[in-house]
């Protein structure tokens, strides 16, 4: 019997440690953070759209120049509390003006700030680990250009367990995964492997679609099994619809289909998109032709989901 | 005051069967009523069958807008020939649609099989200014498109082009996500 608790006890003892372990902040290596390069901001402002950063980080509802006012503010109302967008303006000290290469870095693809605390996967740093170091070092070159807006956003809103920053260290060793949620195109479809594996990248990476396509766990991961097949929306009322191409669904959209769509904000039938897939929409407008082929050419060949009771 | 009618209606339809005697006096008596009421709500009577189901009016209202964004969208891409019939048509179905939409959300048809985000009653002058958008635009379009409809495809995407950026900007706010 004493024996036994011992046992326990020291159990108790290993998963403590090892959850303060694996809770701790990541992040780049030292050799990793010395490779990256500052880049080019024409192109960062591509990778800035692809990202969606000013869907969050602008104001609501902010269109044209406005989109580069990146105070924050926004409140994501989700069941685990609400989540306020902070300020990635260039102000030196209200925004990320100040924030070194790595810093950025070590925010978007390790979801830990600079000052070594966790950042809330509400921040889409889990798609965001798949972006690469070129794409990073050029949206950094472009944040520097966007203006400085003074004032800091407001704190988030979280209720326990939810307001322990640290335990997101546990979430994130379970579902910070930097690794391709698709490996190869879905079997049976002769395709351009170049255009695939850039639509890959754009929706899986920067594009951060699965974060609202796909459902999620009880504790807030992905279900990757049911990749892009469609949740509840995360925030208000309504469903995010399943983007796989499945039968009696989004699986009659041709590649062409999806690519309008992308440019233009209409469905096959004309319908015109809604929500916030309005941002989405008029971010991919602003991308190369080309980008929006390569992201119809992936969604056309990835396993469908089939519907729930199907 | 379509509802108002429908209300009133049944009554006058019930009255050949129960005319017997001594409701007679009633049954005069309602006519009478139900003639007073048809005067003052005047040709109110006609929507008042439609509007029994607000949400099909609604929805059979944007399948037309749908429609004719289908037409005037397969014009626009050059996968459908281009004719100033066909654009005028496109043209008038928007103006109608765009007039006659927003009077199909009274209270509590936010219920059932509907689309239509809570937005719209909880912002009602929002939404009042989404539609006066949409009217604005069709406006407009349906003056370019004249007697004979836009000349060319070109003069047809400067009249309809307008029209369309209204979905979107409505769709955003005051329609649940799909």
């Amino acid at each position: 019997m004493k024996k036994a608790i011992i046992v326990i006890l020291l159990l108790g003892v290993i998963a403590a440690v090892a959850g303060w372990g694996f809770s701790a902040p990541t992040r780049l290596s030292e050799s990793q953070a010395a490779t990256l390069d500052e880049g080019d901001p024409a192109k960062g402002e591509l990778v800035f759209w692809a990202g969606g950063c000013a869907s969050c980080h602008a104001a609501k509802g902010a269109k044209g120049e406005d989109l580069l006012k990146l105070g924050g503010g926004l409140r994501l109302e989700t069941p685990f509390g609400t989540f306020v967008a902070p300020n990635i303006s260039s102000d030196r000290t209200d925004g990320i003006g100040a924030w070194s290469l790595a810093d950025l870095a070590n925010a978007m693809t390790h979801g830990t700030s600079p000052d070594g605390r966790n950042y809330y996967p509400a921040f889409p740093y889990t798609s965001y680990a798949r972006m690469s170091d070129k794409d990073i070092g050029d949206l950094y070159a472009f944040l520097k250009t966007v203006p400085a807006v003074e004032g800091k956003a407001a704190d988030h809103e979280l209720g326990f367990p939810f307001n322990i920053r640290r335990g997101i260290g546990l979430w994130k060793w379970m579902f910070l995964d930097p690794a391709p949620v698709i490996a190869a195109p879905a079997n049976g479809t002769e395709i351009d492997q170049a255009l695939w594996a850039r639509g890959r990248y754009l929706v899986e990476g920067p594009g951060h679609c699965g974060e609202c396509h796909t459902a999620r766990d009880f504790a807030g991961g992905l279900i990757l099994s049911d990749w892009l097949g469609g949740a509840a929306a995360p925030t208000g009322e309504g469903r995010i619809p399943n983007i796989t191409p499945v039968e009696g669904g989004f699986g009659s959209w041709s590649a062409a289909d999806i690519a309008y769509y992308l440019e233009s904000g209409f469905t096959p039938e004309y319908d015109s998109v809604g929500g916030e897939m309005v941002h989405v929409q008029e971010n991919m407008a602003r991308l190369p032709a080309i980008d929006r082929d390569a992201i119809a050419a992936y969604l056309k060949a990835i396993p469908p989901v089939p519907p729930p009771g199907s | 005051m379509p509802t108002g009618m429908c209300a009133v209606l049944p009554v006058e339809r019930g009255v050949p069967g129960a005319s017997k005697e001594g409701e007679e006096e009633m049954h005069y008596f309602r006519k009478f009523v139900v003639a007073g009421l048809a005067a003052g709500l005047g040709f109110a009577a006609i929507p008042a069958q439609a509007s029994d189901d607000p949400v099909a009016v609604r929805q059979s209202l944007m399948a037309s807008m749908g429609a004719a964004a289908g037409l005037a969208g397969g014009m626009m891409k050059g996968e459908i020939a281009y004719s100033p019939a066909a654009g005028k048509s496109a043209i008038a179905t928007a103006r109608a649609v765009s007039l006659s939409f927003g009077d199909y959300f009274p209270a509590g048809s936010d219920q059932g099989n509907t689309g239509a985000a809570p937005s719209i009653w909880e912002n009602a002058d929002g939404f009042a200014a989404e539609l006066a958008k949409f009217t604005d635009a069709t406006a407009k379009a349906t003056e370019a498109s004249g007697k004979d409809g836009p000349a060319d495809v070109e003069a047809f995407k400067a009249a309809m082009g307008p029209i369309f950026g209204t979905c979107k900007s409505c769709h955003e706010t005051y329609r649940k996500k799909n």
